[in-house]
């Protein structure tokens, strides 16, 4: 009788973590999933701009065309993207690609002056800070998923209910991270 | 388990306050047995007539119905609370009205925001203060309101304040005011017993005859501490529930605004700037709220300090501490200290 008693408090116990660690694996899945969403509106809301800018700066640099079809190349492989890594390293191609376009129009005052281009970098430029900040707590949410994920006593069975593996995090490109480290960004102020 | 991230973290602050939640009706037992061996002890209520432990037993069966007389009691008190808690609010506060008319920049945060959670917006209100400091009130859906100082909109940037709007919209989305009335209708009830207690003793024992209980001594003695101890314990109970609360609306914030830098910059800001008067009720659901010097601060602040709430903002939620704000910078003045390099 007691024997009976002990294996079931001990069935009871071990069927209360597994339910319960599952349960905080899905949320903590589906909080990254989501959070993964929010960068997603602000990379729709990126490529939505593009075609505007790309219109802009090629009334007044007509000599720049290798940067400007970086960047519409870079929006359209992002666009196309099948899946979460090809979309990643697109996202990141185009960020370099708008970066290299505002540095070349440092060298057109007549661009520089128009408000529409003005108005079109303002834009760009706070949803870049908004992405940094939906990247950082997209980061943060799969840390929090996969470090939960190894703990004891999750850890025993994550497997088997289809947390095999750790989710990727959103990185800033291999490439863009090199060259940052070669040559960090130089601010010159002497126009 | 620990707390990894910002979820986890939450999650632990909840788990926390349900068995800080789950102490109050103990504590009621607890005080209430306190009660009852003390009135016996002075024969205000009959004893057995023979020893300490038949006494005790005695005592504890009386628990079967004095227990659910108790929390009839509180249900009573907290009906009367429920209705009467927006209307104490507004009066003493001074909180006026804002429209969307009047602010509509900060209107549209708070708007914003609720509608991000599927919310209906809350009432906006302001008080005309310069100290930096904001709460939410309200039981129910469409009494929930949100108050910011004047002072608060006027020295935050427009991130800041959208961090001190989520913290509040947070304590809104947990259903913190309701779960802080109800532990400050338990603490309550709990000081009413003891202060029931302490009258008993002062009137009796101020040598108006025996009593005719033979254990008195004993009884009034054993009476007392387990009245005693849960006083302090309910008041200690209360206040960290609160502050678990705060933990878990910090988090809230950068969850809902996806930015921890604002949330400890907007703290760091009103670190040391924050002090509003108001009922206790309303003090608890402040933005901050620190004692003002008193002994053993730590145990009794209905608020965790600054610096434990931006550690928690930093190693949870990944955020970046600024430092302490040194104010704002004096307008025209030449800075012609260089930058350190």
């Amino acid at each position: 009788m007691i024997t009976w008693i002990v294996i079931g408090v001990v069935v009871a116990i071990v069927l209360f973590i597994v339910v319960g660690g599952y349960n905080r694996l899905v949320a903590l899945d589906q909080r990254a999933d989501q959070s993964f969403a929010d960068i997603d509106v602000q990379l729709k809301q990126r490529q939505d701009l593009i075609p505007n800018l790309v219109e802009t700066v090629k009334g007044y640099a007509t000599h720049e065309r290798g940067t400007l079809d970086a960047v519409t190349q870079a929006r359209a492989a992002a666009a196309g993207a099948q899946n979460i890594n090809d979309r990643v390293q697109a996202e990141n191609m185009l960020t370099g690609a708008l970066g290299r376009l505002f540095a070349v129009a440092e060298a057109y005052p007549d661009l520089k002056a128009n408000t529409n281009f003005q108005q079109l970098q303002t834009e760009l430029s706070d949803i870049e800070n908004k992405l940094a900040a939906a990247r950082r707590f997209f980061n943060n949410a799969v840390s929090e998923f996969n470090a939960v994920r190894r703990q004891f006593p999750t850890v025993l069975f994550a497997g088997l209910v289809g947390f095999d593996a750790d989710k990727p995090f959103f990185d800033v490109g291999e490439a863009d991270r090199a060259a940052m480290t070669a040559a960090p960004p130089t601010v010159n102020f002497q126009a | 388990m620990g707390a990894v991230g910002l979820q986890t973290h939450i999650w632990a602050n909840n788990t926390r306050s349900i068995l800080l939640l789950a102490g109050f009706p103990v504590l009621l037992v607890f005080i209430l047995y306190g009660a009852q061996l003390v009135m016996m002890g002075f024969g205000l209520l009959p004893g057995t007539g023979r020893g300490l432990g038949d006494d005790m037993a005695l005592a504890a069966s009386w628990l079967g119905w004095t227990v659910p007389m108790a929390l009839v009691v509180a249900a009573v008190w907290f009906a009367i609370a429920y209705v009467g808690n927006q209307a104490i609010i507004d009066s003493i506060t001074g909180a006026r009205k804002v429209e969307r008319r009047t602010e509509p920049e900060l209107y549209n945060l708070l708007e914003n925001l609720a509608i991000s959670r599927g919310l209906r917006t809350p009432t906006l209100r302001m008080i005309e203060s310069d100290s930096l400091n904001a709460f939410a009130t309200g039981l129910h859906e469409g009494r929930y309101s949100v108050t910011v100082t004047r002072g608060l909109v006027n020295t935050l940037t427009r991130d800041e304040v959208e961090a001190v709007l989520a913290h509040e919209l947070t304590h809104v989305i947990n259903k913190d005011v309701r779960t802080m009335v109800i532990a400050s209708i338990f603490a309550g009830i709990i000081s009413v017993l003891a202060e029931l207690v302490f009258r008993a003793l002062v009137h009796t024992g101020g040598g108006r005859g025996r009593s005719k209980n033979s254990n008195a001594g004993p009884l009034i003695l054993i009476g007392l501490v387990f009245a005693a101890v849960g006083v302090a314990l309910a008041v200690v109970i209360r206040m960290m529930l609160s502050r678990t609360r705060e933990f878990v609306a910090d988090a809230g914030a950068v969850e809902l605004t996806k930015n921890p830098d604002a949330m400890i910059s907007a703290l760091r800001k009103i670190e040391g700037r924050s002090s509003l008067k108001g009922p206790d009720e309303v003090q608890q659901m402040f933005l901050d709220n620190q004692p003002d010097g008193r002994g053993l601060e730590g145990l009794f602040a209905t608020h965790p300090p600054i610096e434990k709430r931006i550690e928690a903002l930093v190693k949870f939620g990944g955020g970046q501490d600024p430092g302490p704000w040194v104010g704002p910078q004096p307008a025209g003045q030449d800075t012609s200290v260089p930058a350190a390099s």
